[in-house]
């Protein structure tokens, strides 16, 4: 293919941001740039929210600012076929809302079983070793879906919004290359 | 709501689907392809990992169960075009050992046919679509056929670094043969090495459904109709003949489909639900179930994959995302003492950055953000798939939840047995042996407490007579003459290479016998 087709897909595409929902319209945005408007969460609580920033920043340095919960708030409230969620890819059975909510129950459950505090409240040395155990099961009284899954699950999507966009690839020095790329950057 | 009757209703538009739709759309017939993921346009396949999870299946209506359950999500599919429309395209073939596991030594099944009767229709598929290889290096382990139409693909350093460590254990690799264009191929782009198929190609270098036999079907006249949910076949009050198909379309509206035949190519998982969903007062079981085994002898290929990272820059997001180089040399079935069946070795894929996460699950905060770097330019992988044998209690059945429509969803239960377990082992002290013996600054083995899984096989297999299978060796099934099952489902046993050369030989061979003998199929 020559550069030339190559790039007539790429001006031909013109999707890959989100529609987050800002007043009473649906906008396109990325998650970074949905974080850093203020768009407010469809289907977290502000407390979940909170909970799911500290986990993904613990998980992927960076996850907070690129939007992760804004990424996953949006995911859980659209129909399952269409979530770009790696929850979809591991099986989880939907409606994906509840699953979210079944993890960051069981955080914050845990975390205030050990700590007395919530995740978000904890240390940045605290949170570090409490994903560590949960990643090795190793939480006692832990309830909900198993740590290790629940490791599994945020980590990628704090991967995701860190790592697995246009920006993400630049921040590596990894050439993109897109057939059609994802037009916005996340 | 009834449609007009057609010739033949192919119920999935993936690798075995799309061949029967064209071979039978070309001989004119009026053909009516089914599928219940959306019809996308390539300019829909955007490149992207995360974008790409619109093409796999979201949830039901097949549950997992088993001590290790099959990765259904991520091998499934929801897109007309199937998991065709977003695989590896790795085109290794079954071996002549692979046909004959019961004669050789006294495990698992034969098939009804043998590797000779499978091989011209791997030349055929060859010419069709498209395969880049060398055929004549294969000819080491398997007997002589017609050359591939195009050369293998362009090496990068990330594949050749495997040679050295490879040679060190005895283990020749030779260029993988895949369904992706090395130069251009009939009007298709050659490939450019950018490693996004797992997302689907939109240039057509990958030979998916879409750009092959599928468009070839549409050319002749068959109509495509995504997001058509089918649910059961319908049977004449005999119970003889298979009538048509129901489905609930997009706006999930009952449909009838009446067809002369019936093609069920739906993946293994969904096929078998599909059979036993249709029970009637004549069929009690399900359909051509009367012997109790459609949904059994589920077979998946277990994974044991070795990381190595190199210090240098060996570019690893360049190539393919199917691998570079394979070998068949623990192909032998027992190939490793106190273990039993293939392996398939593969190595040297391009990789994105979810792959760079996955390496190294363990890793999180700034040690992964450090560790992301490195494997940017350092890291690659070799693949050695393991053969699962025909084990009747890994099976598809019907359970008490219910779909949307109403219908029984099914759980897939899989476990594997000792062999596999003790074979998987091998392959990983294997693949460490090797990696240890290249230059990487460290390598480590992807073992976690899950044992990976791909590829699905099983659940209407093919025999000799309704005693010990479903289908004959076409894959029309004994109990209903003009109902056929195509893919992976007729499989009595599964070999270690990737299995959908060997889908798209043997649908072409049903779809050629059908076609051959369509008077007295059709009634
Ligand atoms: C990521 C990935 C990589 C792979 N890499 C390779 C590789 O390198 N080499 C290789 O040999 N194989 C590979 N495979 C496997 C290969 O894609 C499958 O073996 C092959 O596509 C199976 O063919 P099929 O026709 O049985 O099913 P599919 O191609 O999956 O087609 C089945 C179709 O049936 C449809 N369907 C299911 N249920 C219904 C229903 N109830 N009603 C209507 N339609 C229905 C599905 O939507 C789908 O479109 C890979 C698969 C994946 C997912
Ligand atoms: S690497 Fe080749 S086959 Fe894969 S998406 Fe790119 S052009 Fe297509």
């Amino acid at each position: 293919m020559n550069d030339i087709e190559r790039r007539a897909f790429v001006k031909g595409a013109a999707i890959g941001t989100l529609a987050f929902t800002v007043g009473a319209a649906d906008v396109m945005l990325t998650p970074r740039q949905a974080r850093a408007q203020n768009v407010p969460l469809r289907t977290l609580t502000a407390d979940q929210a909170a909970t799911l920033d500290a986990v993904g920043e613990t998980l992927v340095p960076g996850a907070k600012d690129a939007g992760i919960t804004n990424f996953v708030d949006q995911q859980i409230s659209i129909p399952p076929e269409q979530a770009l969620l790696q929850a979809r890819i591991l099986n989880v059975r939907p409606p994906f809302a509840n699953f979210y909510r079944a993890m960051l129950g069981a955080i914050d459950g845990a975390s205030n079983k050990a700590k007395g505090h919530k995740f978000a409240e904890l240390s940045p040395a605290e949170q570090h070793d409490f994903i560590n155990l949960m990643r090795q099961n190793k939480i006692e009284g832990w309830q909900g879906p198993p740590g290790p899954f629940v490791y599994t699950v945020l980590r990628s999507d704090a991967v995701d919004v860190v790592y697995s966009t246009m920006e993400g690839y630049a921040a590596l020095g990894i050439p993109y290359m897109p057939h059609i790329a994802p037009t916005k950057k996340w | 709501m009834a449609n007009e009757k057609v010739d033949v209703v192919v119920v999935g538009s993936g690798a075995s689907g799309s061949v029967y739709a064209s071979v039978l759309a070309k001989a004119g017939k009026k053909v009516v392809v089914l599928d219940n993921g959306p019809d996308r346009p390539l300019t829909d396949l955007i490149s992207s990992d995360i974008w790409g999870r619109r093409l796999k299946p979201a949830g039901g209506p097949i549950l997992l169960g088993g001590k290790n359950p099959f990765a259904y999500a991520n091998q499934g599919a929801y897109a007309v075009g199937g998991a065709a429309l977003h695989y590896f395209a790795q085109f290794p073939r079954y071996l002549p050992t692979d046909f004959k596991m019961k004669s050789e030594h006294n495990r698992g099944h034969d098939w009804p046919i043998g590797y000779e009767d499978v091989a011209p229709f791997y030349d055929k598929v060859a010419e069709q679509i498209g395969v880049s290889g060398d055929a004549k290096a294969e000819e080491k382990w398997r007997p002589p056929g017609k050359p591939y139409p195009m050369p293998p693909l362009k090496i990068f350093p990330a594949g050749k670094v495997w040679l050295k460590g490879a040679d060190a254990n005895g283990i020749h690799l030779i260029p993988m043969a895949s369904g992706m264009n090395s130069t251009t191929f009939k009007g298709r782009a050659a490939c450019i090495y950018d490693g996004w198929c797992a997302d689907g190609c939109p240039i057509g270098a990958l030979a998916n459904p879409l750009v092959t036999y599928l468009g070839e079907a549409r050319k002749a006249q068959a109509e495509v109709r995504g997001l058509s949910n089918v649910t059961r076949v319908l049977t004449n009050q005999a119970g003889t003949r298979a009538t048509g198909v129901e489905y609930y379309d997009a706006q999930k509206q009952r449909q009838v489909q009446e067809a002369s035949v019936v093609v069920l190519a739906a993946w293994s998982a969904q096929n078998p639900r599909i059979l036993l969903n249709s029970a009637t007062d004549k069929h009690p079981n399900g359909l051509a179930n009367s012997n109790k085994l459609v949904g059994k002898f589920m077979m998946t290929h277990h994974i044991a994959g070795t990381w190595a990272l190199f210090d240098e820059d060996i570019t690893p997001h360049m190539g393919t995302v199917g691998a570079q180089f394979m070998s068949y040399d623990r192909y032998a079935k027992t190939s490793y003492p106190g273990a039993f069946g293939s392996s398939f070795m593969s190595a040297g894929t391009s990789h994105k950055t979810t792959d760079y996460a996955q390496s190294r699950g363990d890793l999180f905060g700034p040690a992964l953000a450090a560790y992301m770097k490195r494997a940017a330019r350092g890291l690659t992988h070799l693949t050695i798939f393991g053969e699962d044998l025909p084990n009747i209690e890994n099976r598809v059945e019907l359970i008490s939840d219910k779909d949307e429509y109403g219908l029984p969803m099914a759980r897939l239960i899989h476990s594997f047995d000792n062999d596999a377990v003790a074979l998987w082992n091998a392959n990983f002290d294997q693949g460490m042996k090797i990696a240890k013996a290249t230059d990487a600054k460290e390598c480590w083995p992807g073992k976690g407490p899950v044992m990976p899984t791909a590829h699905l096989h099983g659940g209407a297999i093919m025999g000799t007579d309704s005693s010990n299978s479903v289908t004959n060796s076409y894959g029309q099934t004994h109990e209903i003459g003009n109902l056929w099952m195509a893919g992976p489902c007729i499989f009595p046993t599964e070999g270690a290479s990737n299995p959908t050369y060997t889908i798209f030989s043997t649908a072409l061979r049903g779809a050629e016998q059908l076609a051959a003998h369509w008077g007295s199929v059709a009634g």
